[in-house]
This record gives C-alpha cells, structure tokens and sequence, in this order.
C-alpha cells in the first residue's frame, strides 16, 4: 500500500504517494528526477547519495522515502542560485577536487553540513569528517583543499595564492601547460552532469542477470515457466534463445557466450536476463526461474587448477587450465648469472583487487525502426564496444551507435564489453522498447575484471657495484573464469620490467591460469603492479645486501633516454634520474635513511608505463586516435569531436587544451563532444594511458588544419601572405608586427562566409613496426614510456601492526603536462588507490567461490582519513612523440607506490612482508617472527 | 537493490508500538534502520510488518538525575555525542559512538538500534557494560529494567522476546576518580567494523584500583565482561598500572583467556588474541588517565 507523504525539496513541496520500501534515495532519483544525488553503493558505505536531511547529512539510500514526511532536504540541485555557483560548489571546480564526479555531489552536500555547522574546521577534522563520503579519483587531496578553500570563502577570506613554475617545455605556450579547472566541473559540481542511470528513456522498461550461484555446473535444464506468469514480465532470455557466438576482449581468446550455454563457470556467472516494467518486478522473476544445476568439481587455487587431474573450466582448450604460457629469453641469463657478485631470489604474492569505480556499470539498449540500435553505457572504450557488439550482433558498425554519457570512474572495470551491455541490446530487441540494466556492487564484484592475484618467483643478479646483470621471473596469474585482457595482463607482467632499469639479461615464464573465480582483467597498471612491487622489494633488499643505498642503486641502473631494451621497447625520451634526484631531495632521505626511530620507516618505489598501447587489442588499421575540430560559423567557438573517453581523467579537458594552443584560441572558446561513435570519429578510448598522448596529438592536428584556414581567411583580409601570420590568445597577427592583427573569429566569420563550414581534421597512429619479431613483441610497445619514482614513510604500530603511511612524495617523468593540476589529481588519486591496495584491498571467496565480501564495507578503500601527505612533483622533460611534448601519467604513477610502501614497512619493522596486502596482521606476525628469531 | 515489499507502521505512542509489535506476525522495529535496511537489501531478513519507531518522541530523550544519566534508545550517535549532558558526564561513550560508521550513518542510526542489532563487533556495548549500564524494556505488561550484561545472548541475538521494546538506557553516574576508555582496532581510520575492542572502566582511592571493569568485544559471540582480567586489575597500584608493566601485561593476557574469537576476513583469532591483550592494557592506561584528570 502506498502512503501520501509531504516532503520540502529544495524549498519546493511535495505531495507524493510511495511504497513503504522506496527509499529517499529512490525517490529522489526516481519520483523527482533529481538525478544530481548518486547511487554508489546502496548500502550505506560510500556516501554517494548523502542529502542533508533536516540539517543532517544522511545516506538517503538507507532513509525510507516515507521517514521523511514532514522534512526538509537539501540536495546539490538546490545549492547553486540560478548560474552563481555557491563558494563550495566554486571552490571544488577551481582546485580540481572533481574527476569523475560521481562522488562529487554527495561530497559538496557533506561538504555543506559541516561548514554549517563549523564555519573553521582544521585539516585534520575535514578529513575525519569527509570519511564517510568514498573517492577513488582523487586522493583526497585537492578534495581536502577544496573544503578549506571553501571555508575561507564563506568566512571571507581569499585563499593563498598558489605558487607555480611552470615546465620549461610549457613557458612559451599559452594554453598547455596551465593549471585550468576541468571542462565538465561545473556541471559535475551541480548534479547536471548526466550518466546513464540519470537518463530515462519513454517506455524503457528494466533488465536484470540471473547469476549462477554455483562455482562450476553443468546446466540440465532452465524453466522459465512461473517467471513468465507474472504480471509485468517483458522477456525472458536463456543461452538457446541467444546466438552461439563466442566472445570477449581479446581475439585469440574469445571465450566467453552470451548466456550460459551448458555450463556455469564460476559464482555470478551470467545464466539468463529478464526485462519487465521495473527492477522490483525483475528481482522477483529470478527468483522464479528454475535452474536445474549437475555441479561439478571446481577449482580456486591456480597452483591446484594448473596440476594433472585438477578439474577442467574448459573441455576444448587450455590444457591444465593454462589459459596463456608466455616463455621469454631475452639475452643470455646464464651468462648474466655468472656475471653477477651477488644473486637474490623471493617469492611474492598480490592481492587480488578490484576497480570499484564510484559509479556502478548502467547500459541503456534502444533499437530504431530501422534495424539501428542505440547503446548509452559507461563505458571507458566506445569503439571496443562498437566493435563488440557488432561481432556479437554480426551487424555492421554503421548499424549500431555507441554513446559514453558522463563515466563514473573506471580504472579498467569498464575497459571492456559487459555482460549488461550486451544483454540490454538483446532484451531492446526483443521487447520492442529501451531497456535499462545496471550493476549492484555486489554484481560489480561478480562481474569482476579486477586485477590478477600473481605470485612471482623474481630473481636478480648485481655486480658488486650495484649493476644489474641479469633478472628472471616467473608469475603465474590467477585468470578467474574466462580470459578477458587476461593474456595482455600475462604478456605485460613480464614486458614492462625492462623499461625502468637497464639490464641486459632477462628471461621471463607467465602462466595465467583459470579458476571458477570471477575473470579477472586489466586493472591500472595492468599485469604490472605486482611485478614492480616484487622488483622494487628485491632490488631494495639486494641494495641493503650489498651495503649500498637503495636509491643509489636505482640510479646506478637507471634508464636513459634513446635506450633499446632487451626485449626490444625503444625508450624515447626519459627523465627517470631527475625523478629520482627530486625525491630523494624533497622527503629528505639522506637524513632518514637508516636513521628513523624504531617503528618509523623510509622506502623508495619506482614505476612507469606506457604512453599508449603501441598496437590495438585487435587487428586493426584504423587510426588510434582521431578529431574533428569544427567551428562555429561566427568563428566565437570551436567543438572538438573526439572519439576517446573522458572517464573522470580530464581528457576532454586535456585534449581541448591542445586544440586551443593549436589553434590559437583560448580555453574558454572550446567545447567538446566525445566518445559518442556517431558523431565523433574512432578512438580507442581510455585504456592503457593512451588518451593524452594519442588523442593529444590528433586534436593537435586537427586543431593545426583549422589554423591553416584560419590564417588563409586572415590574409585575405589583413592582405598579406599567410606564411607572415601566426595565431595566439584568439588574434591572428602579423608574426614581424604583432600590433597587426585580426580577432580569431572574425578570420572564421570570413572563412564560412565564404568557404562554407571550417572543419579541421587530424588522427594518430602509432609509428609501424614498434617492437621486435618474437610472440608477444607487440604488448610492452609504445611511442613513448612515463617515469616516476616516490619516496614513502610511514609509522607502524608495533604491537598492532598498523601502518599508517604519513607522506609521499613522488615525481613523475609525464613529458610536458598539458595541465599540471590534472596530472597532480592523476598522480595524488595513484597514490592512494596504490596505498589502499598494498594495505586494505583482497577480495576473499569461501570454499564454494562464494565471493565473501562483495561490497564497500567488508571491502575495505582507503577514506579521507587514510589520506597521507602526498607532494607530487613533476620534472622537467619533452616527448618528440606526444603533443607538445607530453606523456601518460594515469597509470604509471600507481606502479611505484606498492613497493615504496613495502619498503617503508620493511624499514620500520626489520622484517619485510612478501606478500600483499600488507594487513596489520601480517606486519605483526613478522614482527613476532623476528623476536622468536632473535630469542 | 530490492527492498521487498512490507506494511510499514508508524505508531506515535509507545503503547500503541508494544500493540502493533504483540498483534502483527513477522514484524520487526526500525530504529535508525542502518542494519535494518541493509540486511533487507541483502536478502538476509524480509518481514511483513515494519514498524518504525521514528515517531515515539520518548524515545528520544536524554535526561539525568543525581544517580543516573538515562539515555533514550532511539537517540542517535550524533545526539549522543553532542549531548551536553552526555559529554559532561560520559565522555567515554561519546567517544565510543563517534567510531560508530560515517557521520551519516551516526545521523540515522541509534544507540538502541546498535544494542538490539547485538553484533559481537557493537561499538556502544562494550563501554556500557564497562559503565554498568542497565536497560530499561517496556511490554505489555509494564517496564521492567535488566543489567546489560544479561542482554545479549549470541551474536545477533538478544533475551527480547515478541512484544518487547528497548526504551532507555540507564547508566549511573560515574563517582569521582572513577575513569572508562573504549579502544577500537579498525582495518582503516575511519567507518571500519571492530576486529577487536576493548573497554576499561577503573575506580581509583589513593592510588588504588578499588573498582574496574574491563569488557572485550568482536572476540566472542557477544561483547562480554572479562572477569579473570577485571578481577586482576582490582586493588592493583596505579603505579603498576603503566605502559608494558608486567601487571598489566597480566590483565592482557587474562582478556585474552576470556576471549574466543573466530577467524574471519578481518583477521585470525590468533590475531585478535593479541592485539586483544594491547587493547586491553591501553584501555586501562586510557581510562587511569581519565581518572585521574577528574581527581584533579
């Protein structure tokens, strides 16, 4: 039954009629359509969809709609007066406290209950009370500012004026290089960034996944029979009403169907989708639908799935479930042995974590009547789902339009095709109207795509000064139940140890192995991360064998610029000493080396990445990266059209900024549309940090083809030869006398006055022939490589073994930095999603598979009030092959942070801990093995 | 997230909430609901009857006398820590519920709430059965009071029986050179589940210990009273009472004989047994302080 209930809104008042069960939340979204109020987690424990409720910040998802009869609530759509932004909502778009956005709207409102009640909260009580609001962008850390710049807003005073040096590489330019407030802040500060849970579509009806609750079965049968009967159900699917068509993510290994089709693989796996007029009415249908399971045998543990006997997740291929075997020899690691003083070998474990982007996975299908179907997803690679989809559908690309809405984060969870993308095109179709589907978390974890558990055997060989003579691995990758990026991660494990230090011998043995677990795939730094934090462990532990410092060590090693690795990777430009200098300087590591209280502990962590995959995740020959730049016919305003995806990372952000320097106008004269596969050109969308450099150099050249018309248009009318003229801060001038010039868009008025529309067009490719001849060559290649190193500290607990991580400072080698507060929010976010994995992050399954903590509140992220210092630098460099000299930072700047901080605990406690996360437990159990040692 | 559906009542009256609860099957209160809705949006717990308590104005009441300070069950942890009458009197338990969860949930969810909720990691109970809490419970037939620490039976499961409601909670006041702490040990800073805690309540006399309390949580089924531990502390020194002293490291060890904790994600119960004994001993050291400060 429903009840009537009276609610104030924003000042406005409601009468409105809901069910018992709706929650605030719900209504909110739902009823009111104020979609600025977010659904993170729907328990309670990200604080997404905090509201202030009679002056109180409240979870509205744990509030029933009909407890807040009678009350006043404050959501962010009524926090700005009309344009005027309110000081919060300012402050956070000024300081780049908005990536994503997701958490953003929940974070302002808690940001608005505690200046009310505290107009002068300290750092330290902002970061308390921010808690209960979860961030995966960030780091906090511009969050943090934002709050305090806020406060001295509202209390009247102006903030300090930040003080910045700009790169050399950017001193000349005008919009490169500038620390400008993200394109989409604004919107994202005011609830009116749309992501697809906020679009409703008329009539769209809703889907959800029957997911397997058995780790490994032979399906008999499905009935669907009572299900069908109840009032509201549109369709059912099962794996005999879908094609039998096998895919997934990268081409040799498409395994996957699109509904089980006789047999279930892990807990979660997808079995069959309903659509019906509301989620409520689709939960009820699977719990109708029988499924008549013949279990059978499963396996968790790779080292047990990989021996003979173990049972099979596939009958047809991957013999003893080695799903990818990669045998590398670089050199002559014999040789290189023999060469070696000194010689150490460790076993490490990771962990095995997941993304968990603030905004769940939401995919709308709708088909046309002509056959066309419209997908809006969140989704990091349009054109990757482009192409799925039209491979699943056996549908030309032309027939199917992708449209990336505002992403919620990613960080590889969306770096694929989901199951909910495909199963709503298929519900769409059948049902004859738009179908909407979406993640719980729970579904997220399931889902999975997460990183691989690896466990590394890592061996290294020194002279007696430090030189590397000669490295060997062996990872074997827990892979889950399918392959997903699972043979890339195998791949880059091992190829991406050799750009960070010169050595010339280097073998390398990957095993990914299939478990009834969910698939495991690219997470950021992809099948690096826990290779790097064996690598920076064993070197820090060599260099303390051999009586040397661990960072001179580094840099005895340290790569150069121009240096071809032993598994052929060209290093280009390369400014990894300078990274190192910087930190070893700004954390005062001379003077805490070895000279901390007992407890207290210093460690340095290296890492680096590619600037973009070098070749695409399929055969292909289009161009990775291309835009099209049209002006308006005024000539007041640029649209940059590009197909890469802006994820929270600030791309549409950084790529305008190189259209506008291109073309000689400023940064408010640019807006942007991207990542929509109908009207903006092919990208291959955020994966593998390859959006700043790639697309950076395509709305580069785009941006320079409509200065080229620009100027013609200007000679004209300025009479002179267009080679005389230059363009700059939206005037085309006489390059001999600036003082000789025309406004920008009066040389694009005359252009389409009398040419028609001004169009620039510009793509990206790789260089060909990238890498050497053997299997694998291809993955570990790039235009260009990222450097950076951090120096960690932190205290430990020594009767709990709690480490708290104090400060980090790091430095990043990312070529020129097209925007340093954006690459600041990058490197700070990286830091703390680095130091939540090595610490908090495992995902735990029972004996059955049973994922045990599938959530925000078992599994556990790093809050505000984990937030250590973090002093990001970055150095002075120039890449020839990125757009005026930049490249990635997204990815690479997480690599270094497991080791540093393993490092650091090392350092504090006496002991090291070889295996992740480094939970209070295991620091303590070390610490009692050293006594036990030394009694 | 389904919520599945449910009649949902709102009685304004205490008696009329005792009525519904004896008359309707299958029905459970809501306080705060911040456990309540999640285990129904789990699929763990469904009932056919809610009713809500949010309209009792009696239960959110927070009044003192010269004995006692009483503490309405559906107060929230944020009323509970901005309570002047509360901080005035029981900082220990203001402390303890500003660990509850994240401001937001400390906004909703409540002090009766978290008891009846009777998880072996409740961040309220151990300090309270450290203060000798009582609790007050109204039926049909009356109100009756009941000592805390005879409250909780297991975990997640209380004596309440149909028809009960927890309406206050009563806690004497605390008399002079007397002193209680709550330690928690979380996986991070802020808005994480107890993998142990402790409290410590100590009366002091002329540097003695001539009362104490010590309570263990999250390493047995329900939050419990150490008696081996509390009888150790008793008439001890409070100049034996100091970080790592081998007395204390006594009463430690004598916590961790009283515990049986479990093997969870959080840690082993190995684990918990020792970061138990540290607890233990920074609770006493804590609540020594806190007493001592009132002395002077």
């Amino acid at each position: 039954m429903k009840h009537l209930i009276n609610i104030n809104v924003n000042g406005d008042n409601y009468e409105l009629a809901v069910k018992p069960g709706t929650t605030l939340l719900d209504l909110l979204r739902e009823d009111l359509r104020l979609t600025g109020t977010k659904k993170g987690c729907e328990l309670g424990d990200c604080g997404a969809c905090t509201v202030i409720m009679d002056g109180k910040a409240v979870n509205s998802c744990l509030v029933l709609a009909i407890e807040a009869d009678g009350k006043k609530i404050e959501t962010i759509e009524g926090l700005a007066k009309g344009e005027e932004l309110h000081p919060i909502q300012q402050a956070f778009v000024e300081k780049g406290a908005i990536q994503c956005g997701y958490c953003t709207p929940g974070i302002i409102m808690r940001t608005k209950s505690i200046l009310d009640k505290n107009p002068n909260p300290s750092e330290d009580q902002i970061k308390l009370e921010l808690s209960g609001n979860l961030c995966r962008c960030t780091g906090y850390t511009k969050i943090v500012e934002a709050v305090k710049t806020a406060r001295d807003y509202m209390n009247g005073k102006k903030p300090e004026k930040l003080e910045f040096m700009p790169q050399k590489s950017a001193i000349n330019l005008s919009v490169v290089g500038k620390r400008l407030p993200k394109i989409d802040a604004p919107d994202k500060a005011t609830g009116r960034a749309i992501y697809t849970d906020d679009i409703s579509l008329p009539n769209m009806i809703y889907g959800k996944l029957l997911l397997s609750p058995v780790p490994h079965a032979r399906i008999r049968s499905i009935n669907t029979e009572k299900a069908l009967k109840l009032p509201g159900i549109k369709v059912i699917l099962t794996g005999a009403d879908v094609p039998d068509v096998r895919w997934g993510t990268s081409p040799p290994r498409y395994d996957e169907t699109i509904l089980a089709k006789d047999k279930v693989r892990f807990v979660g796996d997808v079995v069959a989708a309903v659509a019906a007029i509301d989620e409520e009415t689709c939960y009820r249908a699977l719990k109708l639908i029988e499924v008549d399971y013949e279990e059978l045998p499963a396996v968790f543990d790779p080292m047990e799935a990989m021996k003979e006997g173990a049972p099979r997740l596939f009958d047809d291929k991957y013999e003893n479930n080695i799903n990818t075997h990669v045998n590398h020899h670089f050199g002559d690691i014999e040789k290189g042995f023999a060469e070696a003083d000194h010689i150490r070998e460790q076993r490490f474990t990771g962990n095995r974590t997941y993304q968990n982007p603030m905004e769940p996975h939401c995919s709308i299908a709708e088909w046309d009547r002509h056959g066309r179907v419209t997908l809006y997803t969140s989704t990091q690679v349009v054109h990757y789902v482009h192409h799925q989809i039209s491979h699943i559908l056996n549908i030309p690309l032309g027939d199917i339009r992708v449209i990336m809405t505002n992403c919620g984060g990613g960080f590889g969870a969306k770096a694929a095709t989901t199951a909910i993308e495909v199963m709503s095109i298929f519900l769409a179709k059948q049902a004859g109207c738009a179908v909407k589907m979406r993640f719980s978390r729970e579904e997220m974890y399931l889902f999975g795509r997460g990183r691989h558990k690896q466990y590394i055997d890592l061996k290294i060989g020194v002279k007696k000064d430090g030189t590397i003579t000669a490295v060997k691995q062996k990872a074997i990758l827990e892979g889950g139940a399918y392959s997903s990026f699972g043979i890339v991660s195998t791949y880059y494990a091992g190829s991406m140890l050799t750009t960070l230090y010169k050595f010339p011998n280097y073998k390398y043995d990957g095993f990914r192995v299939n478990t009834n677990l969910p698939p495991c795939g690219a997470f950021r730094g992809h099948g690096c991360p826990h290779p790097r934090f064996a690598f920076e462990s064993l070197l820090s532990m060599i260099a303390d064998d051999i009586g040397m410092d661990p960072i001179d060590i580094r840099l005895k090693n340290a790569m150069e610029p121009e240096y071809h690795t032993c598994n052929d990777l060209d290093i280009h430009s390369c400014e990894f000493t300078a990274c190192l200098e910087v930190v070893r300087k700004k954390s005062g590591w001379d003077s805490k080396r070895g000279k901390l209280p007992r407890g207290y502990g210093i460690g340095i962590g290296c890492g680096g990445f590619v600037s973009g995959a070098g070749y695409p995740i399929y055969r292909s020959k289009f161009p990775h990266s291309s835009a099209i730049i049209k002006v308006t016919e005024d000539g007041s305003k640029a649209i940059l059209f590009i197909g890469d995806a802006d994820i929270g990372q600030g791309s549409d952000t950084v790529l305008a900024m190189a259209a506008c320097e291109a073309m000689g106008i400023s940064y408010e004269r640019i807006s942007v549309v991207s990542a929509d596969s109908d009207l903006t050109p092919i990208g291959f969308g955020a994966y593998s940090s390859r959006v700043t450099l790639m697309g950076g150099n395509a709305a580069k050249m785009a941006g320079e083809e409509v200065k080229k018309q620009i100027m013609a248009a200007a000679a004209e009318i300025l009479k002179t030869d267009e080679s005389k003229l230059d363009t700059k801060e939206n005037k085309v001038y006489v390059k001999d006398d600036p003082s000789i010039f025309i406004p920008w868009e009066q040389a694009g008025f005359s252009h389409f006055s009398k040419k028609g529309p001004l169009l620039g067009k510009g793509h990206y490719s790789p260089p060909e022939g990238l890498g050497g001849k053997y299997k694998g060559a291809a993955i570990g290649t790039s235009p260009a490589y990222s450097f950076s190193a951090t120096v960690c500290e932190v205290k430990v607990d020594m009767e709990t073994g709690k480490v708290n991580v104090l400060n980090f400072w790091d430095a990043h080698d990312c070529g020129t930095a097209i925007n340093p507060m954006l690459v600041e929010g990058q490197a700070e976010g990286a830091v703390l999603m680095g130091m939540s994995e090595t610490l908090f992050e495992n995902e735990v399954f029972d004996k059955n598979g049973k994922m045990l903590n599938p959530d925000l509140h078992n599994y556990l992220i790093a809050t505000s009030a984990d937030m250590p210092v973090i002093d990001s630098s970055i150095v002075d460099s120039y890449e020839n092959a990125g757009p005026y000299g930049a490249k990635e930072v997204g990815e690479g700047a997480t690599l270094p942070v497991l080791g540093a901080i393993a490092n650091a605990v090392a350092d504090a406690i006496g002991v090291r801990i070889f295996d992740l996360p480094i939970t209070p437990q295991r620091v303590l159990e070390a610490i009692h093995s050293l006594k036990n040692d030394k009694s | 997230m389904l919520i599945p559906d449910f009649t949902y009542y709102r009685p304004i009256t205490l008696k009329e909430a005792i009525r519904l609860l004896e008359e309707k099957n299958d029905s459970v209160l809501m306080a705060g609901g911040t456990d309540l809705l999640v285990e129904i949006k789990k699929g763990l717990r469904n009932h056919e009857n809610v009713i809500s308590l949010s309209k009792i104005e009696v239960l959110k009441i927070i009044s003192e006398n010269d004995h006692e300070i009483f503490i309405g069950a559906g107060i929230t942890h944020n009323e509970l820590i901005t309570s002047p009458i509360i901080s005035a009197n029981l900082p220990a338990l203001a402390d303890a519920a500003s660990k509850i969860g994240s401001h937001q949930v400390r906004n909703t969810g409540t002090i009766g709430g978290n008891l009846c909720t009777a998880a072996s990691c409740c961040d309220t109970a151990p300090i309270l059965l450290a203060l000798n809490a009582r609790l007050e419970i109204a039926d049909t037939t009356g109100v009756r009071t009941m000592p805390l620490k005879d409250f909780f039976v297991f975990n997640k499961k209380t004596i309440l029986k149909k028809g009960e409601i927890v309406t206050r909670i009563i806690i004497p006041r605390l008399n002079e050179e007397t002193g209680a702490h709550y330690e928690k040990f979380g996986l991070r800073e802020a808005g994480s589940i107890s993998v142990v805690s402790a409290a410590a309540m100590v009366k002091l006399h002329e540097g003695t210990v001539t009362d104490a309390c010590i309570v263990i949580g999250a390493v047995a089924p329900q939050p419990k009273i150490s008696y081996a531990a509390t009888r150790l502390l008793k008439d001890k020194k409070v100049s034996d009472l100091f970080e790592s002293s081998p007395v204390l490291d006594e009463i430690g060890e004598a916590a961790a004989g009283d515990s049986v904790p479990i093997d969870d994600i959080r840690g082993g119960a190995k684990y918990r047994r020792d970061i138990l004994k540290v607890l233990t001993r920074r609770a006493i050291v804590k609540a020594i302080g806190f007493a001592e400060t009132k002395r002077n």
